[in-house]
């Protein structure tokens, strides 16, 4: 096509033909090239970087200009091609930044797009990338719910967004969408508490695939998503080759991981001096004549007795391989990997196990015609132990009695033990039911896409691509029987038995969209349009069988037939949603942008009348800083004020088929079999709304040293997806034996909030490097109403029916609030029992006496009870914040990276308890030595009381800062000499040591002040019921290439 | 160039179009709708069925025995099972968990009545002969009437829902506290359309009948000292058990309460009904909790017996529980020499003896606060005629309205306010429960002695409390005082507890905090309904 220019321009002027680039070699597509003085023959870079002016044979000089870079004065004497680099005023401006069916430079982004680049998240040794981002991007605020290895994370990208469904962001790794949840059994299909099932998704795939990351997190960024970005979306470019030769690369790593902490608990000694002390409790209230246990007069013969938490954690270890092959050549580029990572736990026997394989191909067929493959396997096996539940092993090793072995004389596991008469330790070992209980999710999964792109003409582009998911889930939850080695034969471990879960979910989608861009003069067009089309699929079975022969974990050794314990479960579903997409961008003059899109959903969720939802969003930017008047800013290189607003939905509505009313499966009961309406319909329900605005500013200042993006925003959820809160009078309901409430659009949420982002370059020289990076994120969650304005949604927690109410989120107040009674010391003095309040029981010894917990009586009524409970703490971080120094020295390298939330309140739920003081028999805490006695009545602990629940009901007595500040990772590395790798034909050797979490400075008393949520429920925020701590790691690796 | 523009035309074309309507219709095939459901006997008696078993199951756990049998004075408890701790002080409060229990399984039972009933009315429209649908209806109506005569007794003034879907409209479900006599009239209410549209005779064994609800019917109003009435009822169930001999009293008390092979005796009026095979979701759990250990954790049950509940030593002392002679003892009770013959399992080959010789509860031995353990419905070890699961679960119905309380109603009824009486039909309808247990026939009996007989009879099902609960508080008071409900030490030295009592709302189970604070309208005093 140059060529019918050129001919014209023989003879007044000569053609001049060249590239620009900047700094990094990437070509600048749009980048005006003007002739000097001529500011009307403009031509623009194409696609790569290319471009081809007639200049008048009198000039020599052409300008070249790009949004958000120093514009250069190139000579052409004498030249007839020319290689211009330009250079940033700010050293992201050059960053390719993914928008969604598109890139953008980040000059040209109008939006809240965050971006992490593939050194920010290497060699850290996570299972997840989820895990990975933490502290990283402003705005994203990560915390990991739990220690499990590939255990879940709960990502919230500015705040909660949908009250009860899922608050995860919208995964999309090369333009394919990851969504949904992954979970494993149930541990209560065994017995006891089911504990945290929720398990990453991200954890399937290997973070050493991963080139980039942008997350778009305002709606004018998101609404090319549509329905889907509502949680905000994380878009993941994976490694691809390059043109040149052949890189081999070689990363592993392997470490250590340890508990941080262990909490104090008493040993034998004190737990003997603690049990003859509370005999004299309780003999002083009932007037009993309890006697102290013969072995237990002297503790101080006693040895330390068993010490459960030495028992249940161990050193676990941590090991991931990956080995890359990527190049390209002509019209060809390939990259393909293996993966190998392995976990085990710091709790015995949990692990987790993946197994990757990726490959990326893309190849010029013709020269309109582009086609690509990607594809990623992956295989992980994970192991789940039982944590967060009262009777989870986590729990248990906190107050089972250290009297109590692990095992007898012959090595053989044992229960209970008796020590003068009397019984302790739970039936159930827990170190025996953390080794044979095997809980599992292995779940294989193959993803990717095949597209094929054609140019049309000049900046037009059509491009078709086939997005697949497929996964395969296979679950198991096995325990053998255990008996007692003693001549008891108490059961440990109830009775064998079995469940498997197999599911298969199939998705596809295809994309088809046209992308055209122009410039012209000043102006400068980007458009998108297309259309997409999902469905998905999936299928399930599951079987469970008791009393395996000889503890064989198999279904076919289970006893069959009638009461026999037999189940067989099964399920389908499908879901399917069509879209059309456009969005426009307009620069002018490189100064001025605006950019519009739309995306209209239709969705299979809803019912015929409320199926499609229209999702709008625009947003502008101005770059003032290429205004001639900036020219005289000194300091100021770089300024960008932007501006959005934009709409998002939701259709989260937990299940297939809401809007009609569905009969549950039949149930064979004892008078036959039969069923039950499954839920409440409503037809009318529709997309739930998001609407976000956003106005933030990217400054670079102080001679380019300090670079600076904020974002303000204020995010708006109106018309929640949500079923109908009820209280449980109504006979309705939400859990798995209830008729459902309906689902209904209602209420609304708003969170405001800050995003910032600084990045400085302390010292830049040829030998040593600093660079700090801050970014700082807080939101403020506030549920306006919900679906009637005095409609609360409670947070419970079930303990075998019983459902203590722990949060209540209601009107006015953020989600997962605490709720309770507020404590107002204990009662030390007979005058404070008798001063006219009615304390709710009567005072007595064994009612309401000296050394209980003496409650605020809120409404003044002078009576305490169920209208004296309010507020007690927020789950919510008011902000977190991360900072990663970096320092390179020669072939040194150091980071330490930092992170810290602040502000958030946690319900130590454990401590009701470990110092509940409600069991005889029951280990504590040390704490528990200093509690309220006629002794001690100076004791900060509230007295021994069996005789009722007052003392450790849902109060601030076990709210406490969950604020904390952690060293999450230091990490030095060192670059061996080129020299010297040159002569094994390496082109990099890197190795380095690394250790993560290393100290936590907090006042919390748990285990880990970071709590995340129970199994990503929103309502049950930062409750620490037997956690599973994050481990403390120390890592050594290597990074080779050749 | 051309093939170029052909393709992206094509597909241009072919997105454009773009997919049928249908291709966002997904009908479920792993459901049925209610469109086309309970268009039949079969599907309307399945769900009904359904009413009669787990949704009862939060409740049955262990609030059915807090309530009816801790509070009452019949069980104590093993130490260390701080559940029951509020309970057998008298110190419960609204943030106690077994509340939360009772209120929930009891309104859940109510409400997925309601929505049946209300399906079923809906269907009535569109079925040519909607005699099974108003069956439905009327089994519904027995189910909830009992429930919200169990919230009427349990918590006193409570809401009234009658339609739950009606509180799904925003706001709507703000319902006040109705008054305890309203709730019960509404349970009454109930029962009248039950009464009318039941058969007299079960359409399956363990439905209930016409005459359950005329039972039912009778207790309320006997709760509600109107006994014109509950003489009234409870005559008609008598007269037709005499006539017809489909009703009475079943002949062997202690089958009746340890075998799953006399469910739904004659005897029985209406009673859950469990199945071992649905487990945790279905089975009964009773055995679990009360029976001992060495019964049932060796094989071939392999599951556990807690023994959390065992008889109070009021129950065991002859002066203010089991009389000497009376038969019931022994029929409810496993002591010391206790033995079974057919209870076969590892540990007692030649039958199940009742050990308490050991030091300790083991799989031989068992040591429980009283030296004793209750033994109605504890079936044994799981065998051939006999279903119990790994989890101890059995199948055994649990008696919620026995011809035997009818017979005492009616007793009671005709005795009145008065202090005792020698009516021929009173002391008849007493007899009649008071020598099955081998005891001699009285002429004349008084109040007292019928709580007592009441007492002995119904003990461990869950019903006692309500007996000492409508006499009043300063007599209820009294009753409780006077129990003995400590428990022997390691050497057999009594460690003696007696429960007081100091305000009358002490009758009564407080709204459980988590509703209150849903629901403010359920802090406020009760309003009438009707």
């Amino acid at each position: 096509m140059l060529g019918g220019i050129t001919l014209h321009a023989q003879g007044t002027s000569k053609l001049i033909s060249g590239s620009v680039q900047d700094e990094k070699g990437t070509p600048l597509q749009g980048a005006s090239i003007s002739v000097k003085n001529m500011r009307n023959a403009t031509v623009t870079a194409d696609v790569n970087g290319n471009f081809a002016i007639k200049v008048p044979v009198s000039q020599n000089t052409i300008q070249v200009t790009y949004i958000g870079m120093k514009p250069v004065d190139v000579s052409v004497e004498g030249k007839t091609n020319v290689s211009v680099i330009l250079k940033g005023a700010d050293s992201r401006l050059g960053e390719v930044v993914v928008v969604g069916y598109g890139t953008r430079r980040r000059a040209e982004v109008t939006s809240s797009i965050s971006s992490i680049s593939e050194k920010d998240i290497k060699n850290l040794p996570v299972a997840g990338v989820d895990q990975a981002i933490q502290g990283k991007v402003a705005g994203v605020t990560i915390t990991n719910n739990t220690g499990q290895p590939g255990g879940g994370v709960s990502v919230r990208v500015r705040g909660i967004t949908s009250a009860t469904g899922n608050n995860e962001p919208l995964y999309v790794i090369d333009g394919v969408p990851m969504g949904g949840t992954k979970s494993s059994p149930n541990q209560n299909f065994l017995g006891g508490g089911n504990g945290q099932t929720v398990q990453s998704v991200m954890a399937t795939l290997n973070p050493s695939d991963i080139a980039s990351i942008d997350i778009l997190k305002d709606a004018s960024a998101q609404a090319i998503y549509g329905s889907q970005g509502a949680n905000g979306v994380v878009l993941i470019t994976t490694k691809k080759g390059k043109n040149g030769e052949g890189k081999i690369s070689y990363d592993t790593y392997y470490g250590f991981q340890m508990i941080p902490k262990k909490l104090k608990v008493m040993n034998l000694q004190q737990f003997a001096k603690y049990q003859n002390s509370l005999l004299a409790d309780i003999n002083g209230v009932t007037g009993g004549r309890q006697d102290t246990i013969g072995e237990f007069r002297n503790p101080d013969l006693l040895g330390h007795g068993t010490d459960w938490q030495d028992e249940i954690y161990q050193t676990g270890q941590i090991q991931s391989h990956q080995l890359s092959f990527s190049g390209g050549q002509g019209k060809t580029t390939y990259y393909f990997s293996g993966g190998y990572f392995d976990q085990q736990g710091t709790l015995i026997e949990t692990k987790f196990r993946r197994y990757t394989l990726r490959m990326n191909v893309d190849h010029q067929v013709k020269s309109w015609f582009k086609a690509g493959i990607s594809g990623n396997l992956s295989r992980s096996d994970q192991k789940i132990g039982l944590s967060d539940g009262f009777d989870a092993v986590t729990s248990t090793i906190l107050y089972n009695s250290p009297a109590a072995p692990v095992r007898n004389v012959y090595g053989e596991y044992i229960g209970t033990t008796v020590v003068g008469g009397t019984q302790f330790g739970n039936i159930s070992n827990p170190v025996a039911l953390a080794k044979f209980r095997d809980v599992r999710a292995v779940s294989t999964k193959v993803f990717g896409a095949l597209y094929g792109e054609i140019d049309i003409i000049k900046g037009l582009t059509f491009r078709n691509q086939l997005n697949y998911d497929f996964n395969l889930g296979s679950n198991k939850a096995f325990q053998p029987e255990v008996k007692n080695g003693d001549i008891t034969q108490n059961n440990i471990i109830n009775i064998a038995q079995l469940r498997e879960e197999r599911s298969n979910s199939i998705y596809y989608g295809l994309q088809s969209y046209l992308n055209y861009s122009k410039s012209w003069g000043k102006h400068a067009v980007y458009a998108t349009a297309g259309h997409e089309v999902q469905y998905s699929s999936y299928d399930y079975i599951n079987a469970s069988r008791v009393g395996q022969q000889l503890n064989l974990p198999s279904l076919a050794t289970g006893i069959g037939g009638n009461n026999s314990g037999e189940t067989i479960g099964a399920g389908q579903g499908e879901w399917s949603m069509e879209s059309y997409f456009s969005r426009l961008n307009y620069t002018y003059n490189n100064r001025y942008s605006i950019s519009g899109s739309i995306r209209r959903d239709g969705s299979s969720t809803f019912g015929p009348e409320k199926r499609w939802g229209s999702f709008p969003a625009v947003s502008a930017s101005w770059t003032v800083t290429n205004e001639p008047f900036a020219e005289g800013l000194k300091n100021l290189s770089y300024l960008k004020l932007r501006l959005g607003a934009g709409a998002v939905g939701n259709q989260e509505t937990g299940g297939n088929n809401q809007y009609k009313s569905n009969i549950a499966a039949p149930i064979t009961g004892p008078l036959g079999p039969g069923s039950l309406p499954y839920n409440v319909a409503n037809a009318k329900f529709s997309w739930e709304s998001i609407k976000t605005y956003n106005a933030g500013i990217d400054a670079t200042v102080l001679n380019k040293r300090v670079e600076i993006s904020i974002d303000v925003y204020k995010k708006v959820t109106t018309n929640m997806l949500l079923p109908v809160q009820l209280p449980a009078f109504s006979g309705l309901g939400t859990s798995y034996n209830d008729i459902r409430t309906p689902i209904a659009n209602g209420g609304q949420m708003t969170n405001k909030g800050i995003d910032i982002a600084i990045t400085t370059y302390n010292v830049q020289n040829k030998n040593l490097n600093w660079k700090t990076s801050i970014v700082f994120s807080h939101y403020k969650n506030k549920l306006d109403f919900l679906n009637s304005p005095d409609a609360a949604l409670a947070g419970d927690f079930d303990e075998y029916g019983d459902k203590p109410l722990v949060t209540l989120s209601q009107q006015g107040l953020p989600l997962g609030s605490f709720y309770g009674f507020v404590t107002d010391g204990l009662f030390r003095d007979m005058k404070d029992l008798n001063n006219g309040i009615d304390w709710g029981l009567p005072v007595q010894a064994d009612k309401q006496w000296l050394g209980d917990v003496r409650f605020k009586d809120l409404n003044g009524d002078g009576k305490i009870d169920s209208k004296d409970v309010t507020v007690i703490g927020n789950p919510n971080p008011t902000f977190t914040y991360g900072m990663t120094n970096t320092f390179s020295f020669k072939g040194l390298d150091l980071s330490v990276f930092v992170y810290g939330s602040y502000g958030a309140q946690i319900f130590n739920y454990a401590r009701r308890q470990t110092e509940g003081l409600r069991n005889q028999f029951n280990n504590q805490l040390e704490t528990v030595l200093d509690r309220y006695t006629a002794t001690n009545p100076n004791g900060s602990l509230p007295r021994y009381n069996q005789w009722h629940n007052n003392n450790f009901r849902i109060s601030d007595r076990f709210i406490e800062s969950g604020s904390f500040l952690r060293i999450q990772n230091i990490s030095l590395g060192y670059n061996l000499p080129k020299k010297m790798i040159a002569k094994a034909k390496m082109a990099n050797f890197k190795i380095y040591a690394s250790a993560q979490n290393l100290y936590t400075f907090t006042k919390y008393s748990g285990y880990d002040p970071e709590l995340g949520a129970y199994n990503s429920r929103v309502t049950l925020m930062n409750i620490d019921n037997g956690h599973y701590p994050n481990p403390r790691s120390f890592t050594f690796g290597a990074n080779i290439e050749f | 160039m051309k093939i170029k523009n052909i393709i992206v035309a094509g597909t241009l074309i072919l997105t454009g179009l773009s997919c049928k309507k249908s291709f966002l219709e997904h009908t479920s095939t792993s459901n049925a709708t209610l469109d086309v459901y309970y268009v039949n006997a079969e599907q309307v008696n399945g769900a009904t069925g359904l009413l009669y078993n787990a949704v009862w199951g939060d409740w049955f756990d262990k609030a059915f025995s807090s309530v009816g049998d801790v509070l009452g004075g019949t069980v104590t408890g093993a130490a260390g099972n701080d559940q029951y701790n509020s309970f057998y002080n008298f110190n419960i409060q609204s943030t106690d968990g077994l509340i939360n229990l009772t209120w929930n399984a009891c309104y859940k039972a109510a409400g997925q009545s309601s929505v049946l009933i209300k399906s079923f009315e809906d269907k009535k429209a569109s079925a040519s002969n909607p005699a099974y649908l108003t069956l439905g209806i009327a089994e519904a109506r027995f189910i909830r009437g009992f429930a919200y005569f169990y919230i009427g007794r349990t918590f006193g003034d409570a809401p009234i829902v009658s339609d739950p879907v009606a509180l799904t409209e925003p706001g709507a479900y703000l319902v006040p506290r109705y008054l305890q006599k309203d709730v019960l009239r509404f349970a009454i209410e109930d029962l009248k359309f039950a009464e009318e549209n039941l058969p007299s005779v079960a359409y399956q064994p363990g439905r209930v009948t016409k005459y359950a609800a005329k039972g039912m019917m009778a207790k309320i109003y006997l709760y509600l000292k109107d006994y014109d009435n509950a003489k009234l009822k409870a005559k008609e169930v008598i007269d037709y058990a005499n006539g017809s001999g489909v009703i009475g009293l079943y002949d062997d008390y202690t089958k009746m309460f340890t075998s799953s092979s006399a469910n739904n005796n004659k005897e029985s009026l209406f009673s859950l009904q469990w199945l071992t095979s649905l487990g945790w979701n279905g089975g009964n759990r009773f055995q679990l909790y009360v029976g001992p250990q060495p019964l049932l954790a060796p094989a071939p049950t392999s599951g556990a017996g807690y023994s959390a509940l065992v008889p109070s030593i009021d129950m065991l002392n002859p002066a203010t529980g089991y009389a000497i002679n009376d038969k019931r003892h022994g029929w409810s009770v496993m002591e010391q020499g206790f033995h079974k013959a057919e209870w076969v399992n590892a540990s007692f080959p030649n039958g199940f003896r009742y050990d308490t010789t050991g030091n300790n509860t083991d799989n031989f031995h068992i040591r429980t606060g009283t030296r004793s353990s209750i033994l109605k419905y504890v079936v044994g070890p799981n065998r051939a005629n006999e279903p119990v699961n790994t989890s101890s679960h059995s199948q055994i119905g649990t008696y919620i309205l026995r011809y035997a309380d009818v017979l005492l109603i009616h007793a009671e009824a005709i005795l009145g306010g008065t202090g005792s009486t020698s009516n021929a039909e009173a002391v008849a309808a007493f007899n009649a429960v008071h020598t099955r247990a081998g005891l001699d026939p009285v002429s004349v009996f008084s109040k007292d002695d019928l709580l007592h007989e009441r007492k002995v009879e119904f003990a461990f099902e869950g019903d006692y409390w309500f007996d000492i609960q409508r006499q009043g508080f300063t007599k209820a008071k009294q009753m409780i005082e006077a129990q003995e409900r400590g428990t022997y030490d390691f050497n057999k030295q009594l460690t003696s507890f007696k429960a007081t009592l100091s305000s009358e709302s002490q009758l009564y189970l407080p709204i459980p905090l988590s509703e209150t604070v849903k629901d403010p309208l359920l802090l406020q005093p009760a309003i009438p309904y009707y």
